[in-house]
C-alpha cells in the first residue's frame, strides 16, 4: 500500500476515533444542549448526532484557538515592546504544549481503549499496512494543531527578530514541543484509560487516579492563569532571563520550555553570550534527544494497536456484592462525582477548590487588612469559577442519563444534587478566608456577612444554571453555544446582583452594616425564589 | 375483573414525518408474559421506551397499574424495570456504584436490596465484576448488569427489549426462569423480540406489531386461526399476518437466480 493511499484511508478511522472519543467524554460537548429536546427523541440519538457534528468541526475550532493562543505572547513585541523574545517564545511553547496535550487526551481516549479502528483488522491488509494506517490516523489527531502553532511561532519569531537562523531554530523548537506534547497526551491517555480506568477500582488505583486528576486540574487551570496573567508574566520572566548573573535564570534555563525560549533568544541576537544562554543551549540538545525518544516510543506504541486494545478486567476478583444506601440527593451527587472522576476532561472539577482559594488569596495577599471591597471582588471571582461546574456536571451525564430517566426521580432531586456539588466546591475558599481573618482583621466586622451572602448567591446561581441546562430544548444548531453561554450568564447575574446591591447601598451611606445586610437579604431572596422555581418544576 | 398491569390506548409517536407508532392498543395482564413480535422498525422499542417513561408519545396514553406514564411518571417508573436492547448504564461507574445509586434513588431497604443483589449477581455470575468499570465489561456482562438493575426493586411490570440478545445459554435460561417466577407471583412482562422461537416458547400471549400497530394478538393457536394457517409455525403465521410472505419469496428467488448466474459465469 502506498503512503498516499494509507493517508487517504486513515481519514476514516480518524473520524471514527474522534467521534467515539467525543461520545465517550460527553462532558466536552459544551456546545451541545442537554435539554428536553434529548428526552423527546432518544438521549443516545441526540448525543450521537451532537458528537458527529462536533467531531466534524472540533479540530478546526481548536486549531483556531491554538493559533490565537500561541500568537498572543508575541503581541508585546509586535506592538513595539523593547524587551527580548525569550519569555514570549517560552510562554508560546508552554501554551501550545498544554493545549496539544489537552486536545490529545480528549481524542486519544478511544484510541487507547479500543484501538483506532477494530474494523481495519478484519480487512485483507497486512499487519504493517494496518500499522501504517493507525500511525497516520494518530498523526491526524493533531496535524492541524501542530502545523498551526508551529507556523505562528516561526512567523512571529522571524518578524520580531528578522533572523532566518532564529526562525529555523524556532521551527526545530516548535517541532520538538509538538512531538513531546503528543507523546505526553498518548502516555497520559494510556495510563488513565487503560491502566487506571480499565482495571479493578482498588485503593491504590483510587489514589493514583485522584493524584492524576489533581495534576490534570492544575494543568487545565494553569493554562487559564497563563492567559489571564500573560501581560504581567512576560515582562517579569523576561527581566529574570535577561539578567546574566541571576541564579533564578540559570536554574530556569535548565527547565523545559525555558531552555528552548532562551536558546531562540540567544540565536536571535547572534549567539550565546552568557552562562544562562550556554546552559539553555546545552539543555536544548538534551531535550532534542528526549523528543527523538518520545517520538520513537509514540510510533511504536501506536503501531502496537492494530489488534485493538484488549478489554481489561480486574485480575483481583471480588466476592462482595454489598450495596450502600444514601438519600436520593446524596446518591445522585455521589454518582456525579464518581462519573466525573472517571473522565479526565471533567477532572478539573477536583482541582477547582484549590484554584479558587489560590485566586482569592492572591487578590489580597499584599494587603494588611481584609478590606470589604477586595473581599467582594474575590468572592465574586470565586463564585464565577463555580459556575462552570453545572455545565460540566450536566454534560457529563452522557448516554447514561437514560438510565436515570427510568427511575422515579424528580427533576428537583437532580438539580439540587448538582447544585450541592457546585456550592460545596466554593466552600473551601470561604474556609480559607475565614482562617485568614484570624491573622488579618476585617476592616468591618460586618464584612463576614459578605461571605455568607456569597455562599447563598453561588447556591442560587448553581440551582438556576442546572435547572436551565436540564430544562429547555435547544432551538437550533447554530444557537447551541450562544444558548449555553446565555444560561451561564444568567448564573453570573445571580452572583453579581448581591455584590452590586452592596455597592449601591454602601456608596451613598458609607455604612458597611447596611450594605452587607442588604447583600445578604438579596442573596437570600434569590436562593428562596430560585429554590421555589426548582421545587415547582 | 382483574385490571391490566400495562395498558396503552391510541399510542402514537411521530419522528418528523415518520410515524413510529400509529394508534397502538395494548393490554398486559398480571401473570402474563406478553411478547411484542415484529420486524425491525415496527415500533417495538418505541412502545417500550414510552412505557418506561423515556420517550413522550405524540398522542395517546400508557398506564402502569393505572398510573399514566406521561402524566404521573414517578409512580409508573417506581413500578417498572426496564432493560434496553443496547444496555443503557453509566459506563464510567462500577456495577456496585450503579446499584448503590439505583437502590438509593428508589429508596430500597438495605437488607432486602443486599440480599437480592447478591442472589442476582451469583445467578448471573457477575460478582467478580462488581468493582470493574462497566465501560470495560463485555456486552453480555453489561446486559446482565442492566437486568440485575431492572430486577433489583422487584417491580410488578418488567419491560424488556430483546433481553436475550447478548446472553449466553446459561444466563438466558436463568432469565427465562426468573421471568416465569415473576409472572407466577402476579407480575407482568412486556417483552420485545424478533426471534420467533423465543416468542413461541416464552410468551403466554403474543402481539404482532407492524407499521406501528398491533395487527394481531393472542396465543399461538389464536394467531394461527387469525392467519387461517392450521399447524403453521409462528414464523409462517407472522409472515402471513404481516403480508411479508410473498415479498420474502420473491427476494429469495431473485437471490437464488443471482447466485447461480454468478457461478455460471
Amino acid at each position: 500500500m502506498r503512503t498516499a493511499d494509507a493517508w487517504r484511508l486513515s481519514a476514516i478511522p480518524y473520524s471514527e476515533m474522534a467521534f467515539r472519543s467525543i461520545l465517550q467524554n460527553s462532558s466536552n460537548m459544551w456546545w451541545g444542549s442537554f435539554g428536553r429536546g434529548s428526552a423527546e427523541v432518544s438521549g443516545r440519538e441526540d448525543l450521537v448526532k451532537r458528537a458527529l457534528r462536533i467531531a466534524r468541526f472540533d479540530k478546526f475550532i481548536i486549531t483556531a484557538f491554538v493559533v490565537v493562543a500561541t500568537s498572543a505572547p508575541f503581541l508585546p513585541q509586535t506592538l513595539g515592546a523593547s524587551y527580548g523574545i525569550s519569555a514570549s517564545v517560552t510562554l508560546s511553547l508552554a501554551v501550545s504544549f498544554a493545549l496539544i496535550i489537552l486536545y490529545g487526551v480528549q481524542t486519544l481516549s478511544s484510541f487507547v481503549t479500543s484501538g483506532p479502528s477494530p474494523v481495519l483488522s478484519t480487512l485483507p491488509l497486512t499487519r504493517n499496512e494496518v500499522s501504517l494506517v493507525n500511525l497516520l490516523s494518530f498523526v491526524r489527531t493533531s496535524d492541524y494543531l501542530v502545523v498551526g502553532s508551529v507556523v505562528c511561532q516561526v512567523f512571529f519569531v522571524s518578524i520580531v527578530t528578522g533572523s532566518a537562523l532564529s526562525a529555523l531554530f524556532m521551527l526545530l523548537a516548535g517541532a520538538m514541543n509538538s512531538v513531546m506534547g503528543v507523546g505526553v497526551a498518548l502516555w497520559l491517555s494510556s495510563i488513565f484509560y487503560r491502566n487506571i480506568l480499565g482495571s479493578k477500582q482498588g485503593r491504590r488505583a483510587g489514589v493514583l487516579r485522584l493524584a492524576m486528576l489533581l495534576a490534570w486540574g492544575v494543568v487545565v487551570l494553569g493554562i487559564g492563569v497563563l492567559f489571564a496573567a500573560a501581560g504581567y508574566l512576560i515582562p517579569l520572566v523576561q527581566s529574570v532571563l535577561a539578567s546574566p548573573d541571576a541564579l533564578t535564570g540559570s536554574i530556569l534555563s535548565l527547565f523545559y520550555p525555558f531552555s528552548l525560549g532562551i536558546s531562540v533568544g540567544a540565536v536571535a541576537h547572534g549567539f550565546a553570550s552568557s552562562l544562562i544562554e550556554w546552559t539553555a543551549l546545552g539543555a536544548t540538545v538534551g531535550y532534542l534527544l528526549v523528543a527523538v525518544a518520545v517520538s520513537r516510543w509514540s510510533m511504536s506504541s501506536v503501531a502496537s494497536f492494530p489488534e485493538g486494545a484488549s478489554r481489561i478486567t480486574g485480575s483481583e476478583r471480588t466476592k462482595d456484592t454489598s450495596v450502600s444506601l444514601h438519600k436520593p440527593v446524596t446518591a445522585y451527587a455521589l454518582k456525579d462525582l464518581r462519573a466525573a472522576s472517571a473522565n479526565l476532561p471533567s477532572a478539573f472539577l477536583f482541582a477547582l477548590p484549590a484554584f479558587e482559594t489560590l485566586v482569592i488569596l492572591l487578590i489580597r495577599a499584599f494587603l494588611p487588612t481584609l478590606r470589604a471591597s477586595t473581599l467582594l471582588v474575590a468572592m465574586v471571582l470565586g463564585g464565577m469559577f463555580s459556575l462552570v461546574l453545572p455545565l460540566v456536571l450536566v454534560s457529563s451525564e452522557g448516554t447514561g442519563f437514560d438510565f436515570a430517566k427510568t427511575m422515579p426521580l424528580r427533576m428537583r432531586t437532580i438539580v439540587f444534587s448538582k447544585a450541592l456539588i457546585a456550592t460545596a466546591v466554593f466552600l473551601p475558599a470561604i474556609a480559607v478566608v475565614l482562617t485568614e481573618s484570624l491573622l488579618k482583621p476585617f476592616t468591618s466586622s460586618f464584612s463576614i456577612l459578605i461571605l455568607l451572602a456569597s455562599i447563598l448567591a453561588v447556591a442560587a446561581a448553581s440551582l438556576l444554571e442546572v435547572r436551565l441546562f436540564l430544562g429547555f430544548a435547544p432551538s437550533g444548531r447554530v444557537t447551541f453555544a450562544l444558548q449555553e453561554f446565555g444560561r451561564m450568564a444568567a448564573g453570573a447575574g445571580v452572583v453579581l446582583l448581591p455584590a452590586t446591591i452592596y455597592a449601591v447601598a454602601y456608596i451613598p451611606t458609607l455604612n458597611h452594616a447596611l450594605a452587607a445586610g442588604a447583600m445578604v437579604a438579596v442573596a437570600s431572596a434569590e436562593l428562596l425564589a430560585i429554590s421555589e422555581f426548582v421545587r415547582r418544576s | 375483573m382483574v385490571d391490566a398491569l400495562i395498558e396503552a390506548h391510541g399510542l402514537t409517536k411521530s419522528y418528523g414525518t415518520f410515524g413510529a407508532l400509529n394508534g397502538l392498543e395494548l393490554k398486559v395482564m398480571p401473570g402474563e408474559i406478553y411478547g411484542l413480535l415484529g420486524p425491525n422498525g415496527a415500533g417495538k422499542t418505541t412502545t417500550l421506551r414510552i412505557t418506561a417513561g423515556l420517550t413522550e408519545p405524540t398522542k395517546g396514553s400508557v398506564a402502569v397499574s393505572g398510573f399514566d406514564a406521561t402524566k404521573d411518571p414517578l409512580h409508573a417508573k417506581a413500578l417498572t424495570g426496564y432493560v434496553a436492547e443496547i444496555p443503557i448504564l453509566y459506563e464510567s461507574l462500577t456495577p456496585r456504584a450503579l446499584l448503590d445509586f439505583e437502590a438509593s434513588v428508589r429508596g430500597l431497604a438495605n437488607d432486602s436490596v443486599n440480599r437480592r443483589a447478591r442472589q442476582l449477581a451469583e445467578a448471573f455470575e457477575v460478582t467478580s465484576f462488581f468493582d470493574t468499570p462497566i465501560a470495560t465489561l463485555s456486552m453480555g456482562t453489561k446486559q446482565k448488569i442492566a437486568i440485575i438493575a431492572a430486577l433489583l426493586h422487584q417491580p410488578p411490570a418488567l419491560l424488556l427489549d430483546e433481553p436475550l440478545n447478548s446472553l449466553d445459554a446459561r444466563s438466558s435460561r436463568i432469565l427465562k426462569e426468573l421471568l416465569s417466577l415473576h409472572v407466577q407471583r402476579g407480575g407482568a412482562v412486556l417483552f420485545s423480540t424478533h426471534v420467533m422461537e423465543i416468542a413461541q416458547r416464552l410468551c403466554s400471549r403474543i402481539g404482532i406489531i407492524f407499521g406501528g400497530k398491533i395487527v394481531a394478538e393472542g396465543d399461538l393457536d389464536q394467531l394461527r386461526a387469525r392467519a387461517g394457517e392450521k399447524d403453521a409455525t409462528l414464523e409462517e403465521v407472522f409472515m402471513k399476518l404481516t403480508n411479508e410472505a410473498s415479498e420474502v419469496e420473491s427476494i429469495v428467488r431473485m437471490l437464488r437466480e443471482s447466485f447461480f448466474d454468478d457461478e455460471d459465469r
